[in-house]
């Protein structure tokens, strides 16, 4: 569960997981090219960074999700398809769907029969602990997903690699795999369907592979890692037909690391590269927007962007206050401050995600609307909080400056006596999150992990408050929130609770526990020679390097 | 003298010329260019670039704050910091020089060992160490209490961090002073150690104190510059040179206003305050006296 990517605009580095809500929203500007792609041939693709590590059970950031996501196939998956439903569950390398015991407790699965890894290797129902295994024993930041199995935390305590996790039972013989909880959890599908618990081989070493990542179950194949300058993969030849999963087209993607923005932007433009994996910056943005159409687009992410306001300190304890935050945010504003990668919302869970329901009217406006600063400063007046000294807290990287400081100029224009905090973001989060610092309103926002509301609504769960590290910034502590959070999480059947989901939202947004303003966008823009509109874009996984094709 | 009169008269810009406040943010305002329309800053986020008119003349910022309004209060705020550091400064080396130099022995080993320890620390580093610190948390010594946003805190860092530039000079110079007739006269005609070296040697390192004062407030803006960079000194919403090279830096390219602009406005008034301080220095050095005279 990861909070931001640090460098966004220029590198997606550090977002745990940019989801798309798919691109059939309003945004998406799909106008690409007619051409069909072909099979074969070779593509290449900038990376700002390389990815933090090439190797299934460490990787944590879009760049490592987006490439692995096409070489290692989990148990369960999601369907090679945009919108919504790309972020439902599908079977994976295993045969359906896990069968879930009556306590909620115990999940099984069948692995398919004959599946090999891109090596040759036979896949094998122990392989899936062992994934699990490595996971645990490197301290991977996906650990703790899988710390509800019975018996991880004496795994952990044992520190034994070969040790057993008692949880998890598999038959090689039958295929058949078993995870038991401690407690029920209606996420533990979506956790099995991260890359972390992607089987490899038995004999894969409890040690970080990115210079020679393990084989895998996947579309595609990592044949060379170049240092930290670059990775080619390819085709794998070994993949087997997984309905929902599709096989590569493209023989090879070279990937090489080029730092430089502007670099970036102008290979792009002039076809020197086919792909890029952050969005151009600046004057090349608005240039790609118009010289470039028919092979960009925009995306907006499984994301929110939103201002904390500290229910449990003045003068955000009213809720008076709070409404008038929202009446008086101005989103279009805010969005310019990204470039325009950003859509006004106002719903705390992002579009075309199960238990989204647009908020209609929203209760504050219209988000793409001017703000109501009347309203805002009428709502400040009766709570008599005129003037109030307000510190709105933000960090210094990317344009979180910039917001920061659009937020306090807002909040002054309604009423109160507001000024910015900026500090280093590598201590912004444990700084806001620590009690002792009493931070009353600021910058913070989160990208979902997978496409469950549990993976955002566990922010506003008073039963998450704690002195340091706390992410539940705003210190909401609603009785409703806190008991229907712990009644639905169980569940793992989440068509049947998103209408609860989406009541929560609702009741986040009414009773202004903070004030949400966007969903981040992310862009697609290829070279001429790619076949555009063949391209997936994953509301999960971003472009999907399996459905990347040459033109005829 | 002339970035003195344009930081005096920045509110008059500000508020009859500019039609706004260094603070203001105008993300979806817009202005009339060459009798063309445009957006503050754009649906794309790129702010207008210099429009050599009234409002807007060197262009916004990303916030859509007018950079030329900003340009100005930076220099009163560079001003301020500067001159009260230098201040700070002076009063602490005054007393650090005269205490050690006079007094020689133990009081002289303590301050100088301090002296050495704090001439060993990057003065940066320390700055950033001690701004970051103070701005999360501000200071609060006794009934003195500084928020930590306030201009007060960088003044204090540099003027504290400096004090060596000054102390060590001035210790050697009472040194030599302490030896001279007239304080052994006064030290015969049973004058006490205090009052020695407050009417004795006092008087005579003023001058040496002149010379550092102008050379000193150039140091600490210079040094407020670096740290408003580093985010460890003048914080947002206030205006500061090395805050606005810091946000322009990002866009050099496409916007060099952004960050041209206050980068001249602080090589030039560094390089005024080096001419202040060299004329001082002429003015009251007798040898360059008499060569001005011959």
């Amino acid at each position: 569960m990861r909070r931001t990517p640090l460098r966004l605009a220029s590198t997606l580095a550090a977002a745990a997981l940019l989801g798309l809500a798919g691109c059939g929203g309003d945004d998406s500007e799909d106008s690409g090219g007619d051409t069909a792609g072909k099979t074969g041939g070779t593509a290449t693709a900038y990376y700002t960074s390389f990815p933090d590590y090439l190797d299934p059970a460490l990787t944590y950031t879009a760049e490592g999700w987006q490439a692995m996501w096409t070489v290692y196939t989990p148990l369960v998956t999601y369907a090679h398809v945009e919108g919504v439903e790309g972020a439902k569950l599908i079977p994976g390398l295993a045969e359906a769907l896990p069968e879930v015991s009556d306590d909620g407790k115990t999940y099984t699965l069948k692995l398919r029969d004959g599946l090999t890894y891109s090596d040759g290797t036979q896949v094998k129902a122990s392989d899936a602990e062992h994934a699990i295994k490595r996971v645990l024993n490197l301290e991977s930041g996906g650990s703790g997903f899988f710390q509800g199995i019975e018996g991880a935390e004496d795994y952990l305590e044992a520190g034994k690699a070969s040790a057993d996790i008692s949880g998890i039972e598999t038959d090689d013989a039958t295929g058949e795999i078993t995870y038991k909880l401690v407690e029920p959890d209606g996420t533990f599908p979506f956790a099995l369907s991260m890359l972390f618990a992607a089987p490899v081989p038995s004999d894969t070493p409890f040690s970080n592979q990115t210079k020679n990542p393990p084989p895998g179950v996947g579309a595609f194949k990592i044949t060379e890692v170049d240092g930290t300058r670059g990775f080619t993969m390819a085709k794998n030849a070994e993949f087997p037909e997984i309905e929902g999963v599709p096989a590569a087209k493209l023989d090879t993607l070279e990937v090489t690391v080029v730092k430089e923005a502007r670099r970036q932007g102008q290979d792009i433009l002039d076809n020197k590269v086919d792909y890029i994996v952050d969005p151009p910056i600046g004057e090349q943005l608005r240039e790609i927007r118009t010289a470039a159409k028919d092979r960009f687009s925009e995306h907006t992410t499984l994301s929110t962007y939103f201002m904390f306001l500290n229910t449990r300190e003045a003068p955000f304890d009213k809720k008076e206050v709070r409404q008038a935050v929202n009446y008086g945010l101005n989103k279009p504003a805010l969005a310019r401050l990204f470039s325009g990668l950003l859509a006004p919302s106002c719903n705390f869970l992002p579009p075309e995600m199960q238990g989204y329901e647009k908020l209609e009217p929203c209760p504050y406006g219209d988000p793409n609307a001017e703000p109501d600063l009347a309203k805002a400063r009428q709502l400040i007046k009766d709570a008599g909080a005129e003037g109030a000294k307000v510190t709105v807290w933000g960090n210094d990287e990317d344009e979180t400056r910039e917001v920061t400081t659009a937020f306090a100029d807002q909040l002054s224009a309604i009423g109160l006596d507001a000024k910015p905090r900026i500090v280093s973001g590598e201590v912004y989060f444990s700084t806001i999150g620590n009690e002792k610092t009493k931070a009353q309103a600021g910058f913070t926002n989160w990208f979902g992990d997978f496409p469950h509301p549990a993976n955002f609504l566990f922010l506003m769960d008073g039963n998450s408050i704690q002195p340091t590290n706390n992410v539940n910034f705003s210190n909401v502590d609603d009785p409703e929130i806190n008991d229907t959070l712990a009644e639905i999480g169980q569940n793992p059947d989440l068509a049947a609770v998103a209408s609860q989901y989406a009541a929560l939202d609702k009741r986040v947004v009414e009773e202004a526990y903070i004030a949400p303003y966007g969903n981040r966008k992310l862009t697609l823009v290829t070279s001429d020679r790619m076949a555009f509109d063949d391209i997936v874009w994953h509301p999960l996984f971003l472009a999907d390097f399996s459905t990347f094709a040459l033109k005829e | 003298m002339a970035i003195v009169a344009l930081a005096a008269g920045a509110p008059l810009y500000a508020e009859h010329v500019a039609n706004t406040t260094p603070e203001r943010n105008n993300l979806t305002g817009k202005i009339v260019v060459d009798g063309e329309t445009r957006d503050v800053v754009s649906l794309d986020g790129i702010p207008v670039g210099p429009t050599w008119q009234r409002e807007y003349l060197l262009g916004a910022d990303a916030n859509g704050r007018d950079v030329a309004v900003r340009l100005l209060y930076a220099a009163r705020n560079s001003l301020f910091i500067g001159l009260t550091a230098a201040l700070i400064t002076t009063l602490l080396g005054i007393a650090l020089g005269l205490l050690a130099g006079y007094y020689r022995g133990a009081t002289d080993w303590v301050i100088s060992r301090a002296m050495d320890v704090l001439w060993a620390v990057p003065v940066l580093l320390l700055g950033v160490a001690l701004g970051v610190a103070l701005t999360l948390g501000g200071l609060k010594i006794g009934p003195l209490e500084i928020r930590g946003g306030s201009l007060w805190i960088p003044a204090l860092i540099i003027g504290v961090v400096s004090v060596v530039y000054l102390a060590r000079p001035l210790r050697g110079e009472v040194l030599r002073l302490r030896e001279q007739e007239f304080v052994e006269a006064a030290r015969a005609q049973g004058a006490s150690g205090p009052r020695i070296m407050v009417s004795e040697i006092l008087p005579n390192i003023l001058t040496t104190v002149l010379v550092f004062f102008p050379l000193l407030v150039a140091n600490a803006v210079l040094l407020e510059a670096a740290l408003s960079f580093l985010g460890a000194g003048v914080q947002e919403p206030a205006p500061s040179w090395g805050l606005m090279i810091g946000s322009g830096i990002k866009v050099l390219i496409t916007q060099p206003a952004l960050t041209i602009a206050p980068g001249v406005m602080l090589v030039l008034s560094v390089l005024s305050l080096n001419v202040v301080g060299e004329a001082v220095r002429e003015a009251i050095n007798p040898r360059a006296r008499v060569r001005l005279e011959q």
